[in-house]
């Protein structure tokens, strides 16, 4: 049996906003364990992105602590906080997020150059790994060229450029139309089944989100049904 | 990851000529300033290096009140034969030599000097172009480059003295080569030719002594001032004073308009790479997202502004030795008063590139402190 590789333990997130405390997580406890292909649905402001940030290091929890393999990322410096996001998360965005100046092999290169890697040899990945989201031919294109699926298999190759041990997904398919949004999942499950690492997917559609092995549904800043 | 820099500084062309021009501006004000302080500098010390140090120069007493005008507008009043002759007895003086000065034109002065104690008037090692030196018993002159050019004439050529008494032709004998600083501008003739022209009757404008030894120049100085009170002693140390009191003035308006350049220039870098970290906002979020540490965007940032700064200054001070060599050809009549030294060039490399950085310092810590979720959803 695998261990854990996310443990939350009563964690909250408080945001203030003009002297309104608003909670967005309301003491979650959540445990996933290594290799885990999970589900996270529940409707808007339900904190399902708040939950991705804090699980995703680009965002510290208010109260509450979240451990990554074991290591409490709480009380992490930002610095430390972007080592671990470069090192062990793999987090792809609803808007992909790509550098709109540089190209798709640049994009997917960018976090292997961040770990002190050169730019043949980050280049030489990102190339591999475009060949595994079939777009080679795409590679010297920048992300206004592309179409919104292209881009979301750029910031997938993206994701996993480091190798990380998880992939974070924050409603990868909520920008693309039916058929595009399948073949993302397609990819987010085929990735799942080769390589065996933890996959975390925020959707809000039921039927993609049963291809999972897992389901965790939210609702007002609670983990409600798991 | 200067690759990524040196993409963005491309990416946002009109934001980067900016930028750049700022700096190019700046560098190039205070190089071309700074070029007219180096070669004023520098021909002071050429000028007094050439003359002995212990070397004591004597004229008559003046009121520096009177002496305003445009150079050369006021003329100090000659010694008696029997001031020369006070100073040539004075113990302690090895040598005197009387110079008779005239200035003509703003700018050119004729000395009439003993041809055998030229040495002194640290003028013996100028080289010639043509020519050569007239004997003390000759009606002729040297001519420095520019006085000879400004006055169209070539060795063998005859001319009239500015100022002579009676209309006696001087016989062009040599011209200086081109280049010789201070000499440029003299015309020198032998001392008893000018007594003759200017009718001084053995006096002089100026004597210069040379001391019997180096131990004694105060004590010759403040024996001359207490017998005689028409005159004023001066030793190469006041002379020195005198013209570096002179030199600090130019060289604080100097440092004064460097500064307000730079200051524009700071102030004008700060704005538009604060402009470009709030642009790329999105972006440094997305690089942070992705891993990058606070120390790579900085480095980024900064690599930017050291690629950009670089490229300026140096492209200044090339634009500033066209620009020196315009005044010393246009304004200056071929006169190479305005210098770039290589120390000059390079301190001002070295000063943009400093300038950028520091500049660019604010910027660079904004865009590190940059939330990278608040940056993602454009969020303040």
């Amino acid at each position: 049996m695998k261990g854990p590789i996310f443990e939350l333990r009563d964690v909250w997130k408080t945001y203030c906003m003009k002297g309104v405390e608003t909670n967005a997580l309301r003491g979650i406890n959540l445990v996933i364990k290594d290799g885990e292909y999970t589900a996270i649905l529940g409707p808007s402001g339900s904190g399902k992105s708040t939950l991705m940030h804090i699980m995703g290091c680009l965002d510290t929890p208010t109260k509450g602590k979240v451990f990554i393999e074991g290591r409490e990322i709480s009380q992490m410096s930002d610095d430390e906080l972007a080592r671990v996001r470069r090192d062990k998360i793999g987090f792809v965005f609803q808007a992909y997020n790509l550098i709109q100046g540089l190209t798709a092999i640049e994009n997917i290169s960018l976090p292997m150059r961040f770990s002190g890697h050169g730019r043949g040899e980050s280049q030489r990945k990102a190339k591999d790994l475009l060949a595994k989201v079939g777009l080679v031919e795409r590679m010297h294109h920048k992300p206004n060229e592309m179409s919104g699926g292209e881009q979301q298999r750029v910031a997938i190759a993206r994701s996993l450029i480091n190798d990380p041990d998880v992939i974070l997904a924050d409603e990868p398919t909520g920008n693309l139309d039916t058929k595009t949004g399948k073949e993302i999942m397609d990819l987010l499950e085929s990735l799942h089944k080769k390589t065996g690492k933890t996959i975390m997917v925020v959707t809000h559609d039921t039927r993609l989100a049963a291809r999972a092995n897992r389901e965790i549904r939210m609702i007002d800043g609670h983990v409600v049904e798991k | 990851m200067i690759d990524l820099a040196l993409k963005d500084l491309s990416e946002h062309k009109v934001r980067t000529i900016l930028t750049a021009l700022g700096i190019f501006i700046a560098i190039t004000a205070i190089v071309s300033l700074g070029s007219i302080s180096t070669g004023l500098n520098q021909l002071i010390t050429e000028s007094t290096g050439s003359i002995g140090s212990d070397t004591i120069f004597v004229m008559r007493t003046f009121d520096m009140s009177e002496m305003v005008g445009p150079p050369g507008s006021y003329q100090i009043e000659d010694m008696e034969r029997e001031d020369v002759e006070f100073l040539a007895s004075l113990p302690g003086v090895k040598r005197a030599v009387p110079i008779i000065a005239r200035q003509f034109g703003g700018m050119f002065e004729v000395d009439a000097v003993d041809m055998d104690n030229v040495d002194l008037f640290g003028v013996e090692n100028v080289e010639f172009m043509e020519g050569t030196w007239p004997d003390n018993e000759d009606k002729g002159a040297v001519l420095g480059y520019l006085a000879a050019s400004t006055m169209d004439v070539v060795v063998g050529d005859y001319i009239i003295l500015p100022g002579s008494k009676k209309d006696i032709e001087v016989e062009v004998m040599g011209i200086f080569e081109e280049g010789s600083g201070a000499y440029d501008l003299v015309i020198l003739l032998p001392y008893e030719f000018g007594d003759e022209i200017y009718e001084t009757d053995g006096g002089a404008t100026q004597v210069m002594l040379e001391p019997t030894d180096v131990s004694v120049v105060q004590e010759v100085k403040d024996t001359i001032e207490e017998e005689n009170d028409d005159l004023d002693a001066m030793t190469m140390q006041d002379a020195l004073s005198m013209m570096e009191e002179a030199t600090g003035t130019l060289n604080i308006m100097t440092f004064g308009i460097g500064f307000v350049a730079s200051l524009v220039a700071a102030i004008g870098i700060i704005i538009t790479m604060y402009t470009s970290v709030l642009e790329r906002r999105k972006q440094i979020g997305i690089m942070k997202a992705v891993g990058a540490v606070r120390r790579m965007i900085l480095q980024q940032i900064l690599e930017e502004g050291l690629m950009l700064s670089a490229v300026s200054s140096v492209l200044a001070v090339l634009v500033s030795f066209f620009f020196v060599e315009m005044l010393n050809q246009v304004l200056l009549g071929g006169a190479e008063l305005a210098l770039i030294t290589p120390a000059l060039a390079g301190g001002a490399i070295a000063y943009g590139v400093l300038l950028t950085v520091l500049s660019s310092m604010y910027p660079a810590w904004v865009a590190v402190k940059t939330d990278p979720i608040k940056a993602i959803r454009g969020v303040m």
